[in-house]
Order: structure tokens, then C-alpha cells, then sequence
């Protein structure tokens, strides 16, 4: 299966992914199919500092499809969630189910719009547009995830990273490694688990 | 549709200068991505870089000169009346007062070696006034140049190579992102990166170690580093013993430097002063890149005389993934454009860029009466912003070419629109690779636009003066630019960037150092002779410091640093970047929030007795007490201009600007 991977240490958070998809996909203003979320962007010692870049996970049992009244998202067999246009209703459940936020409605036209991980491209043999667009390598294309275990985990249980339940969101995580952002998440992570904040310094 | 595929270069005034690759239809670009020819960018653009998509083809864009009428509106005029009234202005200026009431200003917007065409306006003109030094990077630049003859570092591909990386003043997270992504490599495979910066950013999250002294007392930590590294006996003896000039005056110097005097000072513990001197000094290679941030001060040319010398201390210098890294000028080879005739014998005259506002309004013999503005927008980027508008407001005539109506523009009599870097072939020099790299032309300008080259040509036309520097092909005067010796260059550019100088890969490997001693200079009479500054680098408190005369009424240090998002005043417009642009906060310490009643997202007035700019407040705990931050650069209307709290002092060398030497209050607005 393909997914996306997003190494936590690399990010930057620098939106050149966001501006990529906008530019590839020519959206709207106010159309989005990828963010940036920034955990604790105020850099409470507390707690680390890192950024997620997010789109549609192309989920594995999109909570959207499912969520969706007129049939209008499918998983496809290449694996890409698709918002069918023609059939979308504007009815919004899928933004309500997706934990993620990833469709974005276009209010202008009354449809819900979503990314279709760059499928054209995809076809073309090139990257999705904001893999291709990542100055840093933190954000990467994997045509097989099952092949990048190791760095690499499900993103479940990542400070930050809201829950998936049952969805099996095709995303891969490299966690934090380096320097006082990986301390602070092990002081977090003590934190959280009952530990008192000293042990980690 | 017909696509195709262009190799260009962004000319902005950053790190970076990546090369592009543009893909356009016709007129209208499609894709932007970066250009595999370029090993140090690697292929990849930033944020900025993309949202040219947008920059443009934007709808504010220019495309006609505009006008102030008597109500003090814009209307568009045709060019040969812009032209015309350009003309008949200057001439009247120039018989009845001289040339040199006449400025022209030239910033750092766009880069491109055609920018010398001025030139072949003004020398016939009979000079004008202009300004000197540079609002962002000279101290750094003489300090280097009096230490180690000039201004060069090792490829940056060679930061892999790295085993301990010192940030210093800087934040390649976000102002040179394709350093960042060799550091992270270097990173990974097993360097330590040690941060000195009173802010927390993203730079900062992936130090092992991170270091907050208070503004301005970069040169005591750096001497302090040195006295442990020399009182430990970690500094390279046999290095020293050959390379070093005025070694033993700078070992006296760094003995009143111990680590429990320079802790007082810095506000760094002792502790991690020497554990830094330590894991610096025991690194192998260790790289020392400092950024611009800590000479932004009075004293900032004796501050990065002292820091630039740890790499030299240490004996990283001329190892490579080791050394220094400042400032890389290797691609700054080109001559003149052919065809400018000389200025005048008895020459202009100019002002420190950095006191732009007084010199508007009190040079005198003669005053300044007009000014022409290109590639610059000080109303938002010079210091003493009350000041340059009112000097602008006080002149006569004031003309300023723009691709938008910028804070300065609005404040022009004329208005002429500029081309984007997509429209006209260039040059473009590099300040952090080598490389050297050719701004393709990728599409006709719009309708109305003309390039800066077309609009001198028009005006020596008027006057009377020769076009030869205007009459040769482009790329005959490009080639002319060249450096002689290599056939073909102009060619091969357009394939790829070309490193043209003949420096090595490793910056000063053959310890060939061009200074009056042939050595690294502990100790530089030339700078004591040029700067009036002692040769031996050493530490003073800040006349607008934190023990300054004004730090009892204005106790916060305010630093005013640089993002990702934009470079100075340009990119902001955009809705690209509006999307992902963390908008303008003040950033400052809960304690000292608390202590002025201040909360998240209060509105907070800054003050001194310069001005006072508002910004909502943003509780920022990774921030050093006592220092408060704002990210430069206006871009909208609404944003504050910060310039209007700092001050147009110069810095001891080199003639720069003083920006982070800011002390104000703040209080709720």
C-alpha cells in the first residue's frame, strides 16, 4: 500500500508542501488539502516542538467513505481515498468524520474537495506534488509502506497526532531524534505516564 | 497548450539562491521546482520559491507608472510623460542645486550584476549621493576579512562532514533551509549541534545544547570560550604556532575572560560555558556558522573578530566539515557592464545606508532635493522609520521603482513599475555556495512593464548621454561581465551553475592567508588603523544595552529577526504565504508578560522614545527574560513597522546597522 511519511525530526514546518498542492492542484483560497499543525508552538519547555504536515491519509477504512451518505468518497484498488465529485451532496459528514480534517469544502461551489494524492502524477510516475516540493526530505512518498518499517511507525500514540481509531491512516511517523526536542518528548511522555518531570531533566 | 521548461535562479537577498526550474504556458507559470544542477539547493525551493506562482501574476502587481496628483492620489500615466517629468525635474535639480542633491538608492531587493547599469545614467549625470555599508551584513564581513584575509568558507556540502556544529546568531531552520537539511544529515550521522541564541526556534529544538546570552554580549562568551579552551590546554598549539598573528596579546586579553566573570555578563552559566568550550574544542572537525544576527550592534565588528576566532583557536580552520563559515563570496567574479562612461573626477559623495532618515532631511552643500528608490522599501526596512518619512515627505521629488505599491512607494511622487526577476537575463551572484548562476529570461514582462536597463537607456536618451552600455546584445554584454580566460561560460550556464573561482572546495586548506601577516589575525593593526578599534577583539558593554543609560525606563532587549516566510518586506502580500505565514507576534517571557499584566494575545504597545508599535502578545517560555521579539519586515497594512523603535546608529566596522541593539518597554495598548 502507498502512504505518506513524514519524518517529525526533519520537519519544519514551513508550509512549502501546503504551497505546492495549492499550486498543483490550482485551489481556491480557502481550499486546503494539506496543513501544518504545530504542537506547542509557544515552546513551553515542557513539552517538545514539531510540526506535522497533514493531508488525507488515504486511510485503509476511511471513516469519511464510510461517514458519506451518497457514495460520493471510495477507496480505490491503487489505494487513493476519491471524493467523486459528481455525487457529492455537500452534506459535510465526511469533514465531521475524518479525525484528521483533511477534506476541505469549497463553499464557493457547494462541494467538498479532497486530496486525490496527486493520482495524475502518480500515473505520470512522479511524487505527489508536496513530497516532490519538501526542502528538508522530511516529507516522503512511499509506493509500498509495508517496506519502511524500522524509523518509521504508525503514527497512533504520537503526542499531537489525533486519534485514529479503527481508520488505518496510511501515514508513517519518524519520531523525534535530535537534541532538545527528543529530551523534552521523553520528559512529556514522563509526564503524561505519572513520572515527575525531574527524572528527565 | 505549449510548456516549457526554464533554468533560472531567485535573486533574493538570502542564503539560499536556489536554483529553479519554471515550467510556464505562454505567459503563466505552472511549476516551480528547484534545479538538480545546483548541488548545494539540491534540487528543492522554498515556501518563497513557489509562491512566485503567484508573486508574478499577481493583481497588484504595477504594470503602469503612476503619478501623485494635488490630491495625493495615483494615476497612471504613459511612460514618456513619466519619463519627460523625470527629466525635466533632475535637469532642474542638477543646474540649480548640483548633482548631489540628487540620491540614488539602491537596495538588496533583486539581485542581478545589470543593476551596475545605473551607472550609466548617473556617472554623466555628474554623480549623485548615494549610501554605503549595508543594513544586514558588513561588521561580520570586515571581521572576517581582518582575520582571514577574505571572505570565503568550504563548500557547504562539506557540513556532512561535520562532527560538531556551532550555530551561532543564527537560525538556518528557517533562513537557509538547504543548510539546515545538510545539518540534520550531519546530525544523523552522529554531530552534536550546540545553538547560541537568546530566542527558542527550530534551529534550537534540535540543539544538544542551546545557549541564551543577553544581546550584545556575543564577544564576552566567545573570550570566555576561549580562556577555558586555553586554560585546559585544548586549543591547537602547532596550528597556532604557525598560522596565529598576535597570539600571545589575545592570550593576555582572554585571561580576563574567565568563565565566572563572563557568566555575570552573558547571563550563561559557567557550567555551560565550559562544557561548550569543551565539546567545541574536543570536536574533530568542528564548524563554527554564525548568522547575522549577532552583529547588529555598535560593537558588533569586535564581537565577531572574537567569535570567528574559535574556529582558528581550535585548529578547525582549512579541515574540511571544520572552519568557519560566514559569508562565501567566491561568485562574486563578475566585472562591470562594457560601455559605462567614468563618473566624475571629483566624485559622489554617500552616507552610512544605516542613517538614511537624518542624511534626508540635514545633509547640507548641498541638501538633498530628490531621490530615486529601486529594490528597496526603507520606509519598512531602515531604521527610524519617523524619520525617513519625514525626509521623503521633505523632498521635492522622489521616484521609486516597484513591482508593487509598497509603504515607500506610496510615499513617491512617481511610481515606476518593475520587472520580476522572470523578465529580463542576468547574472546572479551567490553569498553562501559558490556557484554563480544565470537568471534566464522566461517570459516578456506584461504590457507596461519596462526593465530597469530600458528606463536608464531612456533617460540618457533625454539627456544627452551615450548609450553604448545599452546598445550591445544581452548576452554579448553578459559575456563581457564574465570573468576572461573560459570560453563557453555563458553557454554552460544555462545547463548548470558554475563555481568560476579557484578556491578549493575546503576554505583555506593551504592556510594561505591573505592579511597583512599571511596568518589569522589575533591581533590586527589594520584593524585598529581602519576602525580606530583595539587590535585585540575584546568586550564592551552596549551603550543601549541591558546596563545602558536607558535600560532603567526601557528594560526589554527587543530583537527583530528574519522568517521563513518572507524575505524583509517582500512575499507577505501573497495569499500563499498568508496561508502558512505564523503572523506577527510579540514574543516574550511569561515572567516578564506577568510583571506588565500582560496575557496571550493581548495587544502589547513597544516604546521607547523613538516610537511605539503594537503587536498582540504571545506567551513565549523558550524566549531569554529580559529580551522580547518581533519578526521584522511590514508586508500589509495593519502590521507594525518596527523600525519605528530602533535606532540608525552605525556599527564600529563595516558600516552597518544596529537593529538589535532595541531597548523598549512594553505595556498593554
Amino acid at each position: 500500500m502507498t502512504g505518506f511519511l513524514l519524518d517529525l525530526n526533519r520537519c519544519v514546518g514551513c508550509g512549502a508542501c501546503v504551497l505546492a498542492c495549492r499550486i498543483q492542484n490550482a485551489l481556491p483560497e480557502g481550499v486546503t488539502w494539506r496543513r501544518i499543525l504545530t504542537l506547542n508552538q509557544r515552546r513551553a519547555p515542557k513539552g517538545p516542538t514539531y510540526h506535522f504536515s497533514l493531508a488525507c491519509h488515504h486511510c485503509e477504512d476511511p471513516p469519511c467513505a464510510r461517514a458519506c451518505p451518497s457514495g460520493a468518497l471510495v477507496k480505490r484498488p491503487d489505494g487513493v481515498v476519491f471524493l467523486q465529485e459528481e455525487l457529492c451532496i455537500g452534506c459535510r459528514y465526511c469533514e465531521m468524520a475524518c479525525p484528521f480534517g483533511a477534506p476541505s469544502f469549497d463553499a464557493r461551489r457547494g462541494v467538498m474537495t479532497k486530496c486525490h494524492f496527486c493520482a495524475p502524477r502518480q500515473e505520470a510516475g512522479l511524487d505527489p506534488a508536496c513530497t516532490e516540493a519538501c526542502p528538508t526530505g522530511a516529507l516522503q512518498f512511499a509506493p509500498d509502506l509495508t517496506a519502511t518499517r524500522g524509523t518509521f511507525e504508525a503514527p497512533a500514540g504520537t503526542p499531537g497526532f489525533a486519534d485514529p481509531g479503527d481508520a488505518g491512516p496510511n501515514l508513517r511517523l519518524a519520531p523525534p531524534r535530535g537534541g532538545l526536542r527528543m529530551q523534552r518528548l521523553l520528559s512529556l511522555k514522563a509526564l503524561v505516564g505519572g513520572e515527575s518531570e525531574g527524572d528527565h531533566g | 497548450m505549449t510548456l516549457r521548461t526554464i533554468r533560472t535562479v531567485c535573486p533574493r537577498n538570502c542564503y539560499c539562491t536556489c536554483g529553479m526550474l519554471v515550467t510556464v504556458d505562454g505567459g503563466r507559470i505552472l511549476e516551480i521546482t528547484g534545479d538538480p544542477e545546483n548541488p548545494a539547493t539540491q534540487g528543492k525551493v522554498c515556501l518563497k520559491g513557489l509562491s512566485y506562482a503567484e508573486r508574478a501574476h499577481h493583481p497588484d502587481r504595477l504594470t503602469s507608472p503612476l503619478r501623485k496628483n494635488a490630491r495625493g492620489r495615483f494615476e497612471t500615466i504613459p511612460w514618456e510623460e513619466a519619463l519627460d517629468e523625470i527629466a525635466t525635474r533632475l535637469r532642474v535639480i542638477r543646474e540649480e542645486s548640483g548633482p548631489l542633491a540628487v540620491l540614488h538608492y539602491e537596495g538588496s531587493g533583486s539581485h542581478g550584476a545589470l543593476s551596475a547599469l545605473a551607472e550609466a545614467f548617473w556617472n554623466p549625470f555628474g554623480g549623485c549621493t548615494r549610501a554605503h555599508g549595508d543594513l544586514c551584513w558588513p561588521a561580520g564581513l570586515e571581521a572576517t576579512r581582518l582575520t582571514y584575509g577574505h571572505n570565503r568558507h568550504s563548500h557547504p556540502v562539506l557540513t556532512r562532514e561535520s562532527r560538531y556544529i556551532l550555530l551561532w546568531g543564527h537560525n538556518p531552520a528557517e533562513t537557509n533551509i538547504h543548510q539546515w537539511r545538510l545539518i540534520l544529515e550531519a546530525q544523523e550521522l552522529g554531530a552534536r549541534v550546540a545553538v547560541v541564541d537568546p530566542r527558542s526556534t527550530d534551529t534550537t529544538d534540535l540543539a544538544d545544547l542551546h545557549l541564551r546570552p543577553r544581546p550584545g554580549t556575543d564577544a564576552a562568551l566567545a573570550l570566555g570560550l576561549a580562556h577555558v579552551i586555553v586554560a585546559e590546554g585544548l586549543h591547537d598549539g602547532d596550528f597556532l604556532s604557525r598560522s596565529a598573528h598576535g597570539f600571545p596579546e589575545y592570550r593576555a586579553r582572554i585571561g580576563d575572560f574567565p568563565p565566572e566573570r563572563v557568566a555575570g555578563i552573558t547571563g550563561v552559566g559557567e557550567e555551560e560555558i565550559r562544557v561548550l568550550a569543551r565539546e567545541f574544542a574536543g570536536a574533530d572537525p568542528g564548524l563554527l556558522i554564525a548568522g547575522f544576527g549577532l552583529q547588529r550592534h555598535r560593537h558588533a565588528g569586535q564581537a565577531m573578530r572574537a567569535v570567528c576566532l574559535l574556529p582558528a583557536l581550535t585548529g578547525n580552520v582549512g579541515k574540511p566539515g571544520g572552519g568557519w563559515q560566514y559569508a562565501n563570496l567566491a561568485s562574486h567574479c563578475l566585472g562591470p557592464p562594457p560601455g559605462i562612461p567614468p563618473g566624475p573626477s571629483n566624485g559622489s559623495r554617500s552616507f552610512p545606508t544605516s542613517r538614511l532618515g537624518w542624511n534626508l532631511r540635514n545633509l547640507s552643500a548641498p541638501p538633498l532635493r530628490a531621490a530615486w528608490f529601486e529594490k528597496a522599501n526603507p520606509v519598512s526596512q531602515h531604521p527610524r522609520t519617523t524619520e525617513v518619512r519625514r525626509g521623503l515627505k521633505e523632498l521635492e521629488f522622489v521616484v521609486v521603482v516597484d513591482q508593487f505599491l509598497t509603504d515607500t512607494a506610496r510615499m513617491a511622487d512617481l511610481v515606476l513599475p518593475a520587472k520580476t526577476l522572470f523578465e529580463e537575463e542576468d547574472l546572479v551572484t551567490a553569498y553562501w555556495h559558490p556557484y554563480l548562476q544565470l537568471r534566464q529570461k522566461v517570459f516578456e514582462s506584461p504590457e507596461g512593464v519596462l526593465p530597469e536597463s530600458e528606463v536608464w537607456r531612456r533617460l540618457c536618451v533625454r539627456f544627452g548621454f551615450t548609450t553604448e552600455a545599452f546598445d550591445l546584445d544581452p548576452s554579448e554584454r553578459l559575456r563581457a561581465m564574465l570573468p576572461a580566460g573560459r570560453e563557453g561560460v555563458l553557454e554552460e550556464l544555462r545547463e548548470r551553475p558554475l563555481n568560476l573561482s579557484d578556491y578549493g572546495d575546503v576554505a583555506w586548506d593551504d592556510e594561505g592567508f591573505p592579511t597583512p601577516s599571511g596568518k589569522v589575525e589575533f591581533s590586527s593593526e589594520e584593524a585598529a588603523r581602519l576602525w580606530s578599534v583595539d587590535p585585540v577583539p575584546g568586550y564592551q558593554p552596549l551603550p543601549e544595552g541591558h546596563e545602558g543609560a536607558m535600560a532603567p525606563r526601557y528594560p526589554l532587549q527587543l530583537l527583530t529577526c528574519k522568517t521563513r516566510d518572507r524575505i524583509h518586506s517582500q512575499f507577505g502580500n501573497l495569499s500563499m504565504i498568508q496561508e502558512v505565514d505564523r503572523s506577527r507576534v510579540l514574543d516574550i517571557h511569561p515572567q516578564d508578560a506577568r510583571a506588565r499584566g500582560l496575557d496571550e494575545g493581548d495587544m502589547a504597545r513597544i516604546r521607547n522614545d523613538r516610537g511605539t508599535a503594537q503587536v498582540p502578545v504571545r506567551l513565549a517560555p523558550g524566549i531569554r527574560p529580559g529580551v522580547v521579539h518581533v519578526l521584522e519586515g511590514r508586508c500589509v497594512e495593519g502590521d507594525p513597522w518596527m523600525n519605528l523603535v530602533t535606532d540608525d546608529a552605525v556599527t564600529d566596522m563595516g558600516y552597518g546597522a544596529t537593529f538589535y541593539e532595541c531597548l523598549v518597554e512594553v505595556e498593554r495598548a
